[in-house]
């Protein structure tokens, strides 16, 4: 099965709650933190992201995201370490390089915050198919047409990269070289990329004649045949999280007031 | 009585000058299995995209005259619910996968949950589709990995399960090996067993010789004959009109040997088996 | 004449399943079919024998060279191959362009890529088109281009794959005389195909693959009367011969012409 989806279906409670349950967490991940504005919230969400990927077990799905990730916040924190605005006490020196207590604090900062957004998103991506999330929009008046847009993508994209792939023999077995220096590679761009785009509209156009005659367009009020994805919890939890988000927000105007 | 009639179809496409279907005028019955051939260009997919609606609605340009399925006149009709009186399936059966849904069973849904079909009749629909195309052992199998056969009779099943009257199959097996070939030919026969018109384009002569009751012959637009398989092939002029006859058809020109009722020359492998063997045509004597 | 010798070849994309288990047969003058369902073998072997993929084990010799030596750019020199689908080839404006694209890449002089562009534009029938928009043609004509842009390129060696899909009557007696011509220059023509009664009327040899081994090896008649292999490959007879079969003739022919003559007899 070629998709560019990352969901894998481990059948735990995790998959079978409402994606809209997920969202709402995603939302609280980001906002209570933000709006508490203290770093140990950002590293509790991040604790507990990691409590969920590990119940849904998926936490090893998530290193890879997060090692692809680490060169740039490692990036961050090097910058920020040496070079940040604030910086004045120095922490410890590597060498000629000299980092700084203030800019590597304004770094974890950051730090904080990017993991706890990825873990978040972790959460929602690894454990929830996306048609199951796009019908449930769709049930609650999202446009189909952008429902499938979305959907297909993750099962076309994998498509188009074949027809890629096979451009590239064919124009390869024409003579043409495809690796090498940077002149090669860009000479080699036009040919490789029209019958791209060609063999897409081409495509294209024929799918969409196909989804046409299935009544794609029809205006008539969808059904389903899959049921919706829920549980008898998600009421709960998609109250609890906006209170929370709420509680937040008070919490941190009574901390301002006082 | 007849179910779909076409009254003097003119279609020109958009910026040609050129018709691409001239004064075409045809009444196909319920339930009949209909071949049409031609040269490329000869105006085979027009014809069948004017009957599936999609000229002029969808493909836009200067027409004329009628298709009507019944009382239903089709240039009048959306597409999208012009769907449940006829189907269309296409030659190339990758492009036809929807793309959006994970496996054969919820892609054979698709246009039942756009028409709004109720789950449990749904579901019902569904099994009865995939049985009639022999699918049923691939229900959970992932679209894009079943062979070229097998996603052509899943985007059949997709298609009859909306209950059309009226199919139409635009060279459906042409990019198939010959086993896929002959899956997909067996369940069109079978559909046409249940009543459904079905309406073929195919290039491969000896399969509509075989399979359908009458043939249309069309070149440059124009519609040249609609007869039997018999006297379709078994016309002096077929090769100016860019088809080349079933080899037994041609078998029996060459030796002039024809079937004693209808005068005409043999179109299928059993018709000419039967002709040879009444003119003893049993081993040769070789060298 | 090219001779391609493969010995013990063996292909695999992942390590779990190997597609081409073992192969050993040498292609000579004939101008020989492969044959066999899909998911046989037949256009990884094709891609095989053009360089774009490199055997697990064993080898394919050209004329004694081993493709394992060679660049795909230099491969492009002998072996020209016609994609099934001219959609993933086609990127210039002018059919002319297109079809002088190959011999130019291949570093053959302008006026001489020139002849043989027209030349090939000739034999697959489209001189007078030479300044059209190749998407301006239909399908069965968009996949001549494909096949006269390889033919400019004059290499010793030519593959087909699936030529005969979306070609009429007229499209496939082209191919059949194209095949002819080749084979009458000298050139190593090997095709991939369906369509059963296409190798019938022009190849000589029939090479049939089922399950990633070659399961037959002969000429074209002798391969088609094997009841056995044709069941193990999901294949048929072509039409002539099921005729034949039916008329439980004790020998068999391949073409109308044979099998009329055999009647008059």
């Amino acid at each position: 099965m070629k998709t560019i989806s990352l969901y894998v279906d481990k059948g735990t409670m995790l998959n079978k709650i409402a994606p809209e349950s997920k969202i709402w967490y995603v939302i609280a991940a980001i906002t209570i933190p933000a709006l508490m504005g203290t770093r140990w919230a950002g590293i509790v969400l991040i604790a507990v992201s990691a409590a969920l990927l590990l119940y849904g077990k998926v936490l090893k799905r998530t290193l890879p995201l997060l090692a692809v990730s680490g060169f740039v916040l490692l990036t961050v924190l090097i910058i920020q370490g040496m070079f940040w605005w604030g910086n004045e006490t120095p922490l410890f020196a590597l060498g000629p390089a000299v980092f700084y207590r203030e800019g590597v604090n304004y770094a974890l900062g950051i730090l904080i915050n990017i993991i706890n957004i990825l873990m978040s998103f972790c959460v929602l991506i690894l454990t929830t198919k996306p048609s199951d999330m796009m019908e449930n929009f769709v049930r609650r008046g999202f446009s189909p047409r952008f429902g499938y847009v979305f959907i297909s993508v993750f099962q076309i994209i994998p498509q188009m990269t074949e027809t890629m792939s096979t451009i590239t023999d064919a124009q390869r077995s024409r003579g043409m070289e495809t690796e090498g220096s940077l002149a090669v590679r860009i000479k080699a761009f036009i040919p490789l990329i029209a019958p791209v785009i060609m063999s897409s509209l081409i495509n294209t156009k024929e799918r969409a004649l196909a989804l046409e005659v299935r009544g794609f367009n029809s205006r008539k009020k969808k059904t389903f045949l899959n049921d919706e994805v829920k549980t008898a919890g998600d009421r709960y939890i998609q109250i609890a999280l906006p209170v929370l988000i709420i509680a937040a927000a008070v919490w941190r105007v009574t901390q301002w007031l006082a | 009585m007849a179910s779909l009639n076409i009254e003097h179809l003119k279609y020109k496409y958009p910026g040609t000058d050129r018709l691409a279907l001239n004064d075409i005028s045809l009444s196909i019955e319920t339930g009949e299995f209909i071949g049409i051939i031609g040269r490329n260009e000869s105006g085979k997919s027009s014809l069948c995209q004017a009957i599936a609606g999609l000229i002029p609605n969808f493909y836009k340009g200067a027409y004329g005259g009628k298709v009507l399925i019944d009382d239903i006149e089709v240039k009048k009709v959306p597409v999208d619910e012009l769907c449940e009186t006829v189907g269309t399936v296409f030659q190339n059966p990758f492009n036809q996968v929807t793309g959006a849904k994970a496996t054969v069973y919820e892609e054979i849904a698709f246009g039942l949950e756009n028409m709004g079909v109720p789950k449990e009749e749904m579901i019902r629909r569904i099994d009865r589709a995939m049985e009639l195309l022999d699918i049923s052992k691939y229900r959970d199998r992932y679209p894009f990995d079943l062979s070229g056969g097998q996603m052509q009779r899943m985007a059949i099943a997709g298609v009859i399960a909306m209950h059309p009257q009226v199919i139409i199959l635009d060279e459906p097996t042409s990019q198939l090996d010959p086993q896929g070939r002959e899956e997909v030919f067996q369940a069109v026969q079978k559909l046409c067993g249940q009543g459904i018109t079905i309406i073929l384009v195919e290039h491969n002569m000896e399969k509509i010789a075989q399979y359908s009751n009458r043939v249309a012959l069309l070149d440059a637009g124009t519609l040249i004959d609609f007869d039997t398989p018999q006297k379709i092939f078994s016309r002096v002029d077929l090769e100016q009109y860019g088809v080349e006859a079933p080899v037994y058809t041609q078998i029996g020109k060459r030796l002039n040997l024809t079937i004693e009722d209808t005068g005409c020359y043999p179109v299928t492998l059993e018709e000419a088996k039967t002709v040879l063997l009444r003119k003893g045509g049993n081993d040769p004597v070789w060298l | 004449m090219a001779v391609i010798e493969i010995k013990d070849l063996h292909f695999s994309y992942t390590a779990e399943e190997e597609v081409i288990k073992g192969m050993n047969f040498t292609i000579d003058a004939r101008s020989t079919a492969i044959i066999g369902q899909n998911g046989a073998g037949k256009t990884t072997f094709a891609k095989l024998l053009k360089g774009l993929l490199k055997p697990t084990k064993g080898e394919i010799l050209l004329n004694g060279t081993s493709t394992k030596d060679m660049t795909v750019a230099m491969l492009a020199k002998q072996v020209g191959m016609v994609f099934q689908n001219p959609n993933d080839q086609i990127f210039k404006y002018q059919v002319l362009d297109e079809v002088l694209f190959g011999p130019l890449q291949i570093g053959m002089a302008k006026e001489n890529a020139r002849r043989k562009a027209e030349q090939a534009l000739e034999a697959v029938g489209l001189t007078g088109l030479e300044t059209t928009n190749p998407y301006d043609l239909g399908l069965s004509a968009r996949k001549l281009v494909a096949v006269a842009s390889i033919l400019a390129m004059d290499t010793e060696v030519i593959l087909f794959d699936e030529p005969t899909i979306a070609q009429d009557y007229a499209g496939k007696e082209r191919l059949k005389e194209i095949v002819r011509q080749l084979r009458n220059q000298g050139k190593t023509v090997i095709t991939i195909t369906h369509d059963m009664n296409f190798v019938a009327d022009a190849f000589e040899r029939t090479i049939v693959f089922a399950g990633g081994k070659m399961i037959a090896d002969d000429d074209t008649k002798s391969v088609f009367l094997q009841k056995d292999v044709l069941e193990k490959a999901y294949l048929e007879q072509p039409d002539v011969m099921k005729l034949c079969t039916e008329l439980g003739w004790r020998e068999s022919v391949l073409s109308i012409d044979e099998f009329v003559s055999a009647i008059q007899k």
